[in-house]
């Protein structure tokens, strides 16, 4: 009853025409700049990020999370029509709905992709709202040793499963968080490298790291592909919707996504491709049409986009209730909020009701917006499809500029976003995730100033972080997440090594 | 069993890292761990001049330096681990990065200089200059498009404080 009654009112915060507004500006961007190939959530949240400053929290906070899942869906159209994810996520949508397409079926899978993400967010709107005023309770009882076990333990979750391997990803992370010191020391009054540079003091903004370690990154990674032409497919509206018999085929995938990525998303630090790729996996074994997976079947394209979408809800419940992200676009959330001056945290329901019941209704709201957006109106998608690249990425770039700049009006945060878009595609090619990089980046200065109470309020003792039940058990969860990764890590290491070796031995007398 | 149905797939992953002129040679990773080192260095020695502190009271260079530590850590892990390292990712576009990291330097001399319609149009032509399938002229356009709708959106409809364009 209190949760219906919460909801309710949430419902008429986000029914105001302005939060209404702003909902539909973010959906809509949030789609548009997901369907265009390799631009993916990350970039798509970086670049609306500057405008939403200037509005109220409320209608910011349900902008971004516009922006967020409709980048997601938005990606997985460009994945089905061109084979080419929009969204790391949207490949395992690929794999199945490219097929599709490629029989001529795109619009089914379209169809599907739209019905089952809005299922699938749906079903982590109702999870948000009965599990986040629980977990904000339990987390009112935290300590700053709990909360820094909490912060470890998503940094670790985030990227001890990046594509580079563990030891790269918590590198990475060790680095965001170095970064993340740079500026003035909020505890001392101290200055800490900024080398002299005056505009450093106030630390590098985190529009400039998101826009430069993902606009430009990914602008500069995905311009190839214009000059070697992209292909374009054609929908027929003809077979746009699924027959009865897929029709029924949709609802147990449906739910079987969206109950595997509620759950994944909202794990501390796990995203929504783990969310994606574990519900395929598991609908490949459990499905009635199992055998046919892989070549284009209409559960295959609903189970990811379920669970990614319900991931893309659920990543909310850690950012908001402990203001540890749940997937690295929520990083961006946190640092939002914080620029707003609202730390994320158990606090947040009960200081901020209206914020965060407008937030899980405008879930509903956006959703079916969406759902409107790419039923009806799935033509403007296909179209923008077609529009050559050549004149997107320099709009894109000077969007970038503008965003950037915006800021604080001065150049230095253009040449500063330029040095760290260089890093972050030379980083790329070593195979080194940004991401975590970024998550390190915005929680650095919250684990520290975390760390520092723990010792100041244990007397220096060390001890505190073990003898605490809540921090003893996640930071022993932390390790074994850890020792895993490593394991992992090392044997696909070896695997890869063995097999290259034994295929180039086979490749030698081909040659000769 | 579960390694029999993986095998195809590492083997299938292994012969593309050949392929490219990147993977043959092998290198990649290492330098990351290298300039990783540098910067866990940096950092460290940095820390030890801001001061540590002590443990009930942290000072400004105890998180630095400790941060550091663990990645000069796992810095030379990396360098080790990535001696017979899978190479470059993907073979790297150097006109592109070369194209899009002087868009940016032009809209930050430009702007700053002649105002912001200049430097619109200065970045859009110079991000688009790899791109063969567009004219120059085409450039010239999409630049002119461009810098008129920032106008539009950012000056007229946002009000940002930027001049479109400065006397000079």
């Amino acid at each position: 009853m209190d949760i219906l009654a919460n909801f309710s009112q949430g419902l008429l915060v986000v029914l105001q025409p302005e939060n209404l507004m702003y909902c539909f500006i973010g959906v809509f961007l949030g789609t548009f700049i997901g369907v265009l190939p390799g631009i993916g959530s990350m970039a798509a949240i970086a670049m609306i990020l500057p405008i939403t400053f200037y509005l109220d929290p409320t209608p910011a906070l349900v902008m971004i999370a516009g922006v967020f899942y409709g980048a997601e869906y938005g990606g997985s159209t460009a994945s089905i029509l061109l084979n080419v994810p929009g969204t790391p996520a949207a490949s395992i949508t690929a794999i199945e709905g490219h097929q599709l397409a490629k029989k001529g079926r795109a619009g089914v899978a379209l169809f599907s992709t739209a019905t089952a993400s809005f299922g699938g967010g749906i079903i982590g709107m109702v999870v948000i709202a009965l599990l986040s005023p629980f977990l904000a309770k339990l987390a009112l009882s935290f300590a700053p040793a709990d909360y820094f076990a909490v912060i470890l333990l998503g940094l670790i979750a985030a990227s001890a499963v990046s594509n580079g391997g563990a030891l790269k990803g918590i590198a990475m992370v060790i680095t965001g968080l170095m970064l993340g010191t740079i500026g003035i020391d909020l505890t001392t009054g101290v200055t800490r490298f900024t080398m002299g540079v005056p505009e450093l003091r106030d630390g590098i903004h985190i529009v400039i790291v998101a826009m430069g370690l993902f606009g430009v990154g990914e602008v500069i990674a995905s311009i190839r592909a214009t000059r070697s032409g992209t292909a374009t497919q054609t929908v027929d509206y003809s077979d746009f919707y699924p027959s009865k018999k897929e029709w029924k085929s949709l609802f147990a995938p449906i739910l079987r996504g969206g109950a595997i990525g509620s759950f994944i998303g909202a794990l501390p630090g796990t995203g929504q491709t783990i969310a994606a790729a574990l519900a395929y996996a598991v609908e490949k074994r459990v499905s009635p049409q199992r055998k046919d997976f892989g070549t284009g079947v209409v559960p295959g394209v609903a189970v990811p986009e379920a669970a990614n979408n319900s991931a893309t809800q659920t990543a909310f419940i850690p950012t908001l209730t402990l203001g540890v992200p749940g997937s690295p676009p929520m990083a961006i959330v946190i640092g939002a909020l914080m620029i707003y001056g609202i730390t994320p945290g158990p606090r947040l329901l009960t200081e901020q009701p209206d914020m965060f019941w407008g937030l899980v209704a405008s879930f509903l709201v956006g959703n079916i917006m969406l759902l409107i957006l790419n039923v009806p109106l799935i033509g403007i998608w296909v179209r923008l499809l077609n529009i050559p690249y050549k004149y997107m990425y320099p709009t894109i770039i000077v969007l970038i500029c503008m965003g950037v700049y915006s800021l604080n009006n001065n150049v230095f945060d253009i040449w500063l976003t330029l040095v760290i878009g260089v890093v972050g595609y030379v980083m790329r090619l070593f195979r080194f995730e940004p991401a975590p990089l970024l998550l390190g980046f915005v929680l650095g200065p919250l684990m520290e100033e975390h760390l520092r109470r723990t010792m100041l309020l244990s007397r220096g003792d060390p001890m505190v972080f073990v003898t605490r039940p809540i921090s003893a058990t996640l930071l022993a969860i932390t390790a074994l997440i850890i020792v895993f990764a490593l394991y992992s890590t090392a044997r696909t290491h070896r695997r890869a090594l063995a097999a290259r070796l034994g295929s180039s031995r086979k490749e030698q007398p081909n040659e000769l | 069993m579960n390694q029999h149905s993986n095998d195809p797939e590492d083997n299938g992953q292994a012969e593309l890292a050949i392929e490219s002129p990147a993977g043959a040679l092998g290198w990649g990773g290492e330098i990351g761990g290298v300039l990783l080192l540098v910067l866990s260095i940096i950092f460290m020695v940095g820390g030890w001049q801001l001061g540590l502190g002590v443990p009930t009271r942290l000072g400004t260079g105890a998180f630095p330096f400790a941060t550091g530590a663990v990645l000069a850590v796992l810095a030379l892990a990396i360098v080790i681990a990535e001696r017979k390292g899978d190479g470059l990712a993907e073979t790297p576009d150097w006109i592109g990065l070369l194209a899009i990291s002087a868009s940016l330097a032009v809209f930050a001399i430009v702007v700053d200089r002649l105002g912001l319609v200049p430097g619109v149009f200065a970045t859009v032509v110079v991000a688009s200059l790899p791109d063969r399938n567009l004219s120059l002229r085409g450039k010239a356009l999409l630049g002119i498009i461009v810098a008129l709708g920032c106008w539009g959106v950012f000056i007229e409809l946002l009000n940002l404080p930027i001049k479109p364009f400065l006397e000079f």
